[in-house]
């Protein structure tokens, strides 16, 4: 469903992200971790299309993002960990907005089962900057999922999100996946990336460090046998003198 | 715990280190953008035509622009409106926000072991860079005759000006704030320079008034009559006398030889001079103030971000409605639907076109039922209304790219060509612009209905008139195209989003309007010049050849607009999130 090959960004002298290449198989979570700077969200900026990458090939259903962009972001839906609404639109009004740019054929019976299904029903004429934090995050995701996207890009998607919030946010993730969209997850919480992620991809400085399920990743080190997620993180992408010091 | 003795705050020192640093960074940001070639381009002409305008452009263009600064007229309007602005920070108060500083400097600043005269000289530094740059512009646009007042000494003047009316307002805004928290005691302080101003005003009120018989006289010869009997009105004694002090300070720009220059710039200096000290003396306690007016700032860009302009909803919650979006169909109408939403509810644009509408159609029955010769003056003023609003309409409404760019990480997720997406954006206020200048020609409609048979003596108008409706959507295209392209060219460079850059920015928005204004010009050679020689070919010049002439200029603007929307598209395509995310 998503398939990188090679890809590398690169900001002048500066090496964003190195030689990146992994498949992301319908219904499968990856989970895209790394240290602040990794290049997490360099790598799903361009995976969705947002950056044009120096080199390396990206496919979303087996259609070039270089090459057919129209056709490749139709089949894609990236939720920034930021929100980014548009201030003059209420609820509703953005999934109206969004059908239409997706050309969604039956989004008038979906619009209001989304914003059931995303606990907005009770904001729906609501603008942005009525809403809480929590809740534009909730409105941004909806809008991702409004044209049943092929690949679901999400930065973040828990921040500002209340314990509920976060329970029914993962629901609405595992549903997706179940239904056979290739889903990629960046995220600090270990331990939502533990529970959601199907396998994991860990990036330090650009590159990768380690891809598979954690048990893939433990076979590849053994001496992380035993660890937790969070001593394996900081094992892969601390530096020697930390990878010693969460050894100890 | 650390001894105090110990201690050596160096509270000038740190400030001067903020303000230095805070400019080498800012400029090394702005240098770090300068490196797309664009930007190296745009730079290198900026740089030439600033110094071509400053020091070598002394005769080209200077008489018309310095005969109209030294003009008696000009003199006497602008002291008069100087001192009545300096009278409302008196008797009505300042803008609040004159006080206020930034977050940050409140965070750093106000616990910091520094005086109150030393926040005052910060709130005087940090004034100066939007006077350097106000100077600057004012410089290159009264550039005057080298061989009366070099454009150095001009510059000075306005430095002058710009810094003394600055430390006024300050100061003004000081006494006042100081006045409310010192109750009785406070408003003392306030009286004195309230009764010195009320008399200037009094006076300057008392020559207009005595001079009213001569204005109503002078209404029957024009503009040029009424404002010359205005002047001397100013220029008797009485009034003359209340606006001297103002007019020392303008003395140094108007002021033609460069002895007499001297002189003016000498008195000019001593009026400064006293209101540094004044200021710097103030012992009036304002940091009080100062923290609320940050505070009434932040709270009001809160608001102003929050509600965008406070014009979504009515008083009473309701949603202004927009037009419902069909589910299906092209989605570059989904893009322009929301720009007309965003015209709607952030713009109330609707609120403002009925305000239009009414306004014109009363004034016009009005105007026309008074005499003919009112009807005639309020046409000509409808018609410079729709100039005005042809040139400066595009930089207003910003409802299309130069509002979403902050979103552009979202705008490139969209499943469509870029150039669709830039010319969808642009298509919505070009529309909304049109449809605003139209109201204008229910002037002539209105007073057509008044008198049917001005329809029958003045041919030319209805052909005039379709063709205003044929041409003015295809020239609201062109210039909100250039407006986008800007945009996207430079998007550190404009303003993007809804936030004011503030005042600093006066100059670099000026100077980028300039350059807009002449690529418009020579994307208007064509057209114009077209639709010129059909009228010259048809030898009819307010016939319906005008109609012809209007529908050819309009399809070459067409013409020619295609590939700079696809080239736009490309840029939109290929332009860095970051870049548009790094601007101020």
């Amino acid at each position: 469903m998503i398939d990188v090959s090679g890809y590398t960004k690169l900001y002048g002298d500066t090496v964003a992200v190195q030689s990146l290449s992994f498949q992301v198989a319908p219904g499968d979570v990856l989970g895209l971790v790394g240290p602040n700077g990794a290049g997490k969200t360099t790598t799903l900026r361009a995976l969705a299309g947002i950056l044009q990458p120096t080199s390396g090939c990206i496919a979303v259903d087996g259609i070039d993002l270089q090459r057919d962009p129209v056709a490749a972001k139709a089949r894609l839906a990236f939720i920034p960990d930021e929100p980014q609404l548009f201030d003059y639109l209420t609820v509703t009004e953005h999934l109206q907005f969004v059908a239409r740019l997706y050309g969604v054929p039956d989004a008038a019976p979906q619009i209001p089962l989304l914003l059931e299904e995303l606990e907005l029903s009770g904001k729906r004429d609501a603008l942005p900057p009525e809403l809480s934090r929590g809740m534009k995050q909730k409105l941004a995701i909806a809008c991702g999922l409004l044209h049943r996207p092929a690949a679901l890009l999400l930065d973040e998607p828990l921040t500002g999100l209340d314990p509920v919030g976060i329970r029914r946010m993962k629901e609405t993730i595992t549903a997706r996946a179940r239904e056979g969209t290739a889903v990629i997850l960046s995220s600090h919480l270990l331990h939502l990336v533990e529970e959601l992620c199907t396998r994991l991809l860990v990036i330090r400085r650009g590159q990768m460090v380690a891809l598979g399920t954690i048990a893939d990743i433990v076979a590849e080190r053994p001496e992380l046998a035993g660890r937790t997620l969070e001593e394996i993180f900081i094992a892969l992408t601390g530096d020697t003198a930390s990878t010693d010091l969460s050894a100890a | 715990m650390i001894d105090g003795r110990q201690r050596h705050p160096a509270p000038a020192a740190a400030l001067l280190f903020l303000y230095a640093r805070s400019f080498v960074n800012r400029a090394r940001s702005q240098a770090a953008r300068i490196r797309s070639p664009r930007y190296i381009v745009a730079v290198v002409l900026g740089v030439l035509y600033l110094y071509w305008a400053l020091f070598r452009n002394t005769q080209a263009n200077g008489p018309s622009l310095t005969q109209l600064l030294r003009a008696d007229t000009t003199v006497v309007l602008v002291s008069t409106l100087v001192l009545l602005s300096s009278a409302r920070w008196w008797l009505f108060g300042a803008d609040r926000s004159v006080l206020a500083f930034t977050p940050s400097e409140v965070q750093f600043l106000f616990p910091a072991p520094i005086s109150r005269r030393g926040l005052v000289h910060t709130k005087l530094l940090r004034m100066q860079l939007a006077i350097f740059v106000n100077t600057i512009v004012f410089s290159v646009i009264f550039r005057g005759n080298a061989g009366e007042l070099a454009t150095w000494e001009r510059a000075l003047g306005w430095w002058l000006l710009f810094s003394t009316l600055s430390m006024h307002r300050v100061g003004a805004s000081i006494v006042r704030a100081s006045a409310v928290e010192h109750g009785r005691a406070g408003w003392r302080r306030v009286l004195v320079p309230g009764i010195i101003f009320a008399g200037l005003v009094g006076a300057v009120v008392f020559g207009i008034v005595t001079a009213i018989p001569d204005l109503r006289d002078a209404g029957d010869g024009g503009i040029a009559v009424v404002m010359r009997t205005l002047t001397d009105a100013l220029q008797s004694p009485i009034p003359a006398a209340a606006l001297f002090p103002v007019r020392l300070l303008i003395d140094p720009i108007v002021r033609a030889g460069t002895p007499a220059w001297s002189v003016a710039l000498l008195w000019g200096t001593l009026i400064a001079l006293g209101h540094y000290l004044w200021l710097v003396r103030l012992d009036s306690a304002f940091e009080e103030a100062a923290l609320e007016a940050t505070q009434h700032r932040a709270a009001r860009l809160e608001r102003f971000r929050a509600s965008q302009m406070g014009q979504a909803r009515s008083r009473k919650g309701t949603l202004v409605a927009v037009p419902a979006l069909a589910l299906h169909g092209r989605p570059e109408v989904a893009i322009a639907w929301k720009n007309v939403a965003a015209a709607l509810r952030g713009g109330a644009w609707k609120t403002q076109l009925i305000t239009f509408v009414v306004g014109l159609t009363a004034l016009a029955l009005i105007t026309r039922q008074a005499s003919p010769r009112a009807g005639d003056a309020f046409m000509g003023v409808a018609i410079g209304w729709g100039a005005m609003l042809l040139f400066i309409g595009p930089l207003w409404m910003r409802f299309d790219l130069r509002l979403d760019l902050p979103r552009l990480a979202v705008l490139k997720t969209y499943p469509l060509d870029g150039w669709r997406i830039v010319a969808a954006e642009i298509a919505a206020v070009t529309v909304l612009h049109s449809i605003t200048i139209w109201a204008l020609l229910l002037v002539p409609v209105v007073m057509f209905l008044q008198d049917p048979g001005l329809l029958v003596q003045s041919g030319a108008t209805v052909p005039m008139l379709v063709s205003v409706m044929v041409g003015v959507p295809a020239f609201n295209a062109l210039m909100f195209t250039i407006q986008n392209g800007t945009a996207l060219l430079f998007p550190a460079w404009v303003r993007l989003g809804t936030e004011s850059r503030g005042f600093e920015t006066m100059g670099q928005n000026l100077l980028t309007t300039a350059a807009t204004t002449l690529v418009a010009a020579v994307a208007l050679v064509f057209p114009v010049g077209a639709g010129a020689l059909v009228l010259w070919l048809a030898n009819d010049w307010g016939g319906w050849s005008v109609l012809a002439a209007t529908t050819l200029a309009a399809t070459i603007i067409a013409v020619e607009l295609w590939p700079v929307l696809r080239w736009l598209g490309t840029v939109f395509e290929q332009t860095d999130v970051n870049e548009v995310a790094a601007a101020p």
